[in-house]
């Protein structure tokens, strides 16, 4: 039993779940964070905010629930877009097919 | 009840006299058909370029004291506003590559020939007027980096003799860049700029509608028969898949990589470290750079300006330079077009390796 526990768990493996492990407690101290910045009331927030401008603004989400968001809608359009290229293509297939046949000629008749 | 609107439609706006001329239109199919996609995805871009200009005009305040202000209000405070400005940063780089890259193809494959010398000179009006909505919407930001480079950029046609000056003071609206050179090339950019693409595409597309789409030069030589495809819905089809795939590109990158705002322009301060233009007009800033201050008697500046503008009036030219018959091949020019491709990489990547 021991044996095969070991097998189970090879170094790559502990590797990897220590890695997630981090990532995930990394994520949950960067959520923190992010949401304890976005509960602040407004009058704060506004009065916190510097007179001058920033020397530079490097854009990026302004909390991590509008990351999130972004990070699933890219993931959920290159999704969509395979699946449409795939229709595309069966589409196009089939319109090549009828275009030697004739078949929109025969239409315009 | 669909059929019912659908001929109501039909009869007020002749829909299907339309649909049928689209479906009559053909697309020849051969190796070099690629070079048929990058018009359609140059209106692609524009389209975007549109839309989310729209966007970014509705908060947009194009005064010395509000345009930095505003640009940063879109990019900090405006609900997923520095998406929205980045994808019209994108949008507009891929716009202008793909229409050096159009006409770059035309050039290779010798369609500019008779009879299509006006929709190249059109193409070449289309090439100008894109690089002059970059030009003028660099400076919108108004930060250091773009009121240094527009200083630079609208310095240069003074060096251009009789009407130099007048130039430069036309497009800076006094004799320094200020608050009138901003909302100058404001309305250059959203009024008199889309005015002139508008019409120039609607004389570039009907020229291409009434001379038909070239063949490449192997086949005219050959007089063989190549396959042709309807432009409806078969060619069609095949654009949409490419739209979808630059679709995606243009927004992750824009996701990825979204352009910085720098402070804002102190009118007063010193040209800060390192101006530099766009990617798209390094290789001419390179250019006017490795001319020396004097030639003889002359600026170096003026002699790299007057050098450029000819090979400027050659390029719009090109169909009457090389009006020979269309089954001639044309290896000079194809091998100059080599040259000035290996010309511009070289010297936009000496200088952004400066």
């Amino acid at each position: 039993m021991k044996f095969r526990m070991k097998r189970k768990f090879s170094i790559k493996k502990k590797f990897l779940v220590w890695l997630l492990f981090l990532g995930f407690f990394f994520l949950l101290f960067f959520t923190q964070s992010q949401f304890g910045q976005e509960a602040k009331p407004a009058e704060q927030s506004k009065a916190l905010k510097p007179e001058k401008t920033p020397e530079k603004i490097i854009p990026s989400p302004s909390n991590i629930k509008e990351a999130t968001g972004i990070y699933v809608f890219l993931a959920w359009m290159w999704l969509s877009i395979i699946v449409l290229i795939y229709f595309l293509r069966l589409k196009i297939k089939e319109v090549d097919r009828l275009h030697r046949m004739g078949y929109f000629s025969e239409k315009k008749k | 009840m669909r059929m019912g609107i659908q001929s109501w439609f039909d009869e007020r706006f002749g829909i299907s006299a339309i649909m049928e001329f689209l479906r009559k239109k053909t697309v020849p199919q051969h190796k070099h058909t690629i070079w048929y996609y990058t018009g359609s995805s140059i209106l692609f871009f524009f389209v975007v370029q549109v839309i989310t200009g729209f966007m970014l005009a509705f908060y947009y305040k194009p005064t010395l004291e509000e345009a930095n202000k505003s640009v940063a209000r879109i990019m900090t405070e405006v609900p997923l506003g520095w998406i929205i400005r980045s994808v019209h940063f994108w949008s507009a780089s891929f716009m202008i590559a793909l229409v050096f890259i159009h006409l770059i193809g035309i050039w290779l494959v010798k369609s500019y020939r008779k009879p299509r010398e006006l929709t190249w000179m059109s193409g070449v009006f289309l090439l100008i007027v894109t690089l002059l909505f970059g030009f003028t919407g660099y400076l919108l930001p108004w930060d250091d980096l773009s009121l240094s480079a527009t200083k630079v950029g609208t310095d240069i046609p003074r060096s251009i003799p009789v009407i130099g000056a007048w130039v430069t003071q036309f497009l800076r609206g006094g004799e320094d860049v200020t608050g009138d050179t901003l909302s100058r090339f404001f309305s250059f950019h959203i009024c008199i700029l889309p005015i002139f693409v508008l019409l120039i595409i609607a004389i570039h597309i009907y020229l291409i509608q009434k001379q038909g789409m070239s063949l490449p030069l192997a086949a005219e030589i050959k007089e063989e028969k190549v396959r042709e495809i309807p432009f409806w819905p078969n060619f069609v089809y095949r654009e949409m898949i490419v739209w979808l795939i630059l679709g995606g590109v243009l927004f992750s990158l824009a996701v990825f990589f979204p352009p910085s705002l720098d402070k804002q322009a102190d009118l007063m301060a010193p040209a800060p470290q390192g101006i530099k233009p766009e990617w798209y007009f390094l290789f001419l800033f390179q250019t006017l750079k490795i001319f020396p201050a004097k030639i003889l008697f002359v600026s170096g500046v003026s002699v790299a300006a007057l050098l450029i503008a000819l090979a400027g009036i050659l390029f719009f030219f090109l169909p009457f330079i090389d009006n020979r018959p269309s089954g001639k091949k044309g290896k000079i020019l194809t091998l100059f077009a080599y040259t000035l491709i290996a010309y511009a990489v070289a010297m936009t990547a000496w200088s952004l390796w400066r």
